[in-house]
């Protein structure tokens, strides 16, 4: 039987559900010897700003137990080199390009996704409204009238669909994820990093540059499979599930807990053609649960264990 | 072109103190490294530890028609990831993905190139040795001689801890012992060795950052050309993550650039020292 892998999350089409994660695929030529881009439902390059940022102090990384805690700083060259030097390559793969961008104002959020929406062929615009290494510590996705505000801004200039990509560092994410759809976004990233931090004693000492940074890895998989759930439950909007995700049982958990599409992060690190192997699983997949589409499985989580 | 294989191990044995070999059988990129291209290895089927480590090539190991089919690596067993690396046997799959980074500089038609290494920093020098002096080719290049005389400066903690150098010696190149505490080759740092020595360059250096330092202050004050291979922490080595930066200086002024793409090997007049 031939399976269905196409997905559907607003106004976003994807030819599968396994799109790779901004900030672990570089802008995609550093993948371009491991990866058949074709075979991707999507790819989101690395966070853009207004200005060029050099990045945090190394060390930017640091290995926790199955888990990555890093504090890189949106290291980029800004939306103007991005839009000259690596949008015209990324939008020439054969696969969807999600810009993805990060304002330090609500003002600087208009103005990237102005100029991201005047660029052709791409497929969406996910806002970075939860780095937790450059806000100075006020993550805009914490406040739902600012989430709201921030999402209709970006809508009334951008006319690619937008995703808002959220922060996980926050007690109840649902009033969040109902204000990025209050402010007509497409679908909702759920989530960046979880704050964390490394100590060396014998120095006495933090580890990072940045003292702070953003846990991810197969340690967050049970803490974003919760707000996957709570969010689905809610039935707000279309979710994209990040965190902790490596293999094709956890993009399967992912997807009947209530995730239509799924972004690979870490992994890509420490097993570069896991994307790939995982689509080339998925078939089988979905089929060894009766369905006959991606579609029918999303969200099929049973209340009782 | 960037391959990740699993590879079947050979052996693994002990060189030296805490410093073991291991040789890895996978001719694809056995093929296609060379001097100064790294790898990144990985435990399979765990996540403790997670990422791969990054590990310079030791040598290719040739068939009997002297065709590549397997990679030798040489570690120090410092932490996590190389302590399950001791513990691998003959037979057991490691996840290997390379080559890596931009390796080192040719010098066609030069007399003399000097290796300067510290800690476990000799280990890219033996496959750059053996391309100098003409005795192997790699990344299916022939084999041509490119220098009359190649000299290494490798200085340790210790005498037990000084790994590899018959290999060393075997392949051609002259090697002179530093020690820490004396008890192989001069006692002091390797550094002091080389001032005291002043051979000629031009200079490739791989070790400890200090040692680097120390290196690119000498061989600027003789007007040498130095090179350094960085062994900076990565997580992807690839160019993914923006995490192995360091420091250097450009015209605009400080920047960072990524070691496992932009280096590892640098012109050390071109890096940030401070
Ligand atoms: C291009 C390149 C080539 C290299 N080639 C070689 C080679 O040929 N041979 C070789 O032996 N090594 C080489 N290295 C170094 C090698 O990659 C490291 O030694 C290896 O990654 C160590 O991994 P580990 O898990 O054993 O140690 P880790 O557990 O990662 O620890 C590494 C070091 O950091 C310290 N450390 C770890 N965690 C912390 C913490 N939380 N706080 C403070 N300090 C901490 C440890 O004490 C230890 O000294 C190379 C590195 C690079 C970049
Ligand atoms: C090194 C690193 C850099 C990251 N950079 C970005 C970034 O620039 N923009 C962004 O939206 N998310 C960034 N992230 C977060 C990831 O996209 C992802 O949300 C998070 O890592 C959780 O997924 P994972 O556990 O699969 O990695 C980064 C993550 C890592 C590990
Ligand atoms: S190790 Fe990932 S960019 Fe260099």
């Amino acid at each position: 039987m031939d399976i269905d892998l196409k997905v559907r999350l607003g106004r976003l089409d994807f030819r599968n559900p396994v799109l790779v994660a901004s900030g672990t695929f570089g802008y995609a030529r550093e993948m371009a010897d491991l990866v058949d881009f074709q075979q991707l439902g999507g790819i989101v390059p690395k966070t853009v700003t207004s200005a060029s940022r050099p990045g945090n102090l190394p060390p930017r990384t640091v290995e926790t137990p199955s888990g990555l805690l890093n504090a890189i700083g949106l290291d980029n060259d800004g939306i103007d080199h991005f839009l000259e030097h690596h949008l015209p390559y990324l939008t020439s793969l054969p696969t969807a390009i999600i810009g993805n961008v990060a304002g330090k104002t609500e003002d600087d959020f208009v103005e990237l996704a102005q100029k991201m929406g005047q660029a052709k062929g791409m497929a969406g615009v996910e806002l970075n409204l939860s780095c937790p290494n450059v806000s100075g510590g006020t993550d805009f996705a914490t406040d739902p009238a600012i989430t709201k505000r921030i999402v209709d801004r970006c809508r009334a200039v951008c006319p690619h669909p937008l995703i808002a990509k959220l922060t996980p560092n926050i007690a109840n994410i649902v009033p969040i994820a109902k204000a990025a759809a209050d402010g007509g976004a497409d679908a909702v990233s759920l989530a960046n990093t979880f704050l964390g931090m490394a100590v060396d004693w014998r120095r006495q000492k933090p580890v990072l540059g940045n003292i702070t940074g953003g846990l991810s890895g197969p340690a967050i998989k049970p803490l974003v499979l919760r707000i996957v759930w709570q969010v689905a439950k809610a039935n707000i909007l279309p979710i994209i599930a990040v965190g902790g995700i490596a293999t094709l049982d956890d993009v399967m958990e992912f997807l009947v807990t209530g995730a239509s599409a799924i972004q690979i992060g870490t992994a890509n690190f420490y097993d570069p053609t896991a994307s790939v192997r995982i689509v080339d699983g998925l078939p089988a997949a979905v089929a060894s649960l009766g369905a006959g589409s991606v579609r029918e499985i999303v969200g099929t989580l049973k209340r009782q264990a | 072109m960037i391959l990740q294989r699993p590879a079947v191990t050979v052996e693994n044995v002990q060189l030296a103190e805490r410093t073991f070999r291991i040789r890895l059988e996978q001719p694809e990129i056995a093929r296609s490294i060379r001097p100064g291209q790294f790898l990144m290895l990985r435990i399979p089927e765990t996540t403790d530890p997670l990422l791969g480590r990054p590990f310079a090539l030791y040598d290719t190991v040739l068939d009997s028609g002297g065709e590549p089919v397997g990679l030798d690596v040489v570690y120090l067993v410092v932490g996590k990831m190389t302590t399950h690396l001791m513990a691998v046997k003959a037979g057991e799959p490691i996840e290997v993905w390379g080559p890596l980074g931009n390796g080192f500089p040719k010098f066609p038609n030069i007399d003399q190139v000097t290796c300067v290494a510290g800690g476990i920093g000799q280990t890219p020098f033996l496959a750059y040795v053996r391309e100098l002096l003409g005795t192997r080719g790699y990344a299916g290049q022939p084999a041509v001689r490119q220098v009359n005389k190649v000299s290494l400066y490798y200085g340790v903690r210790s005498a037990g801890f000084a790994a590899g150098v018959e290999d060393f010696r075997q392949a051609g190149c002259d090697v002179r012992l530093a020690s820490d505490d004396g008890t192989v080759g001069t006692k002091g740092f390797v550094t002091q060795l080389l001032a005291a020595d002043k051979p000629a360059g031009p200079f490739v250096g791989c070790g400890p950052e200090p040692m680097l330092k120390a290196l690119a202050k000498l061989t600027a004050s003789w007007n040498a050309s130095c090179h350094v291979s960085l062994e900076t922490p990565m997580a992807c080595g690839f160019g993914a993550c923006f995490s192995c930066v360091t420091p250097v200086c450009t015209p605009a002024g400080r920047d960072y650039k990524r070691v496992c793409v932009e280096g590892p090997v640098f012109d050390a007049a071109t890096l940030a020292w401070d």
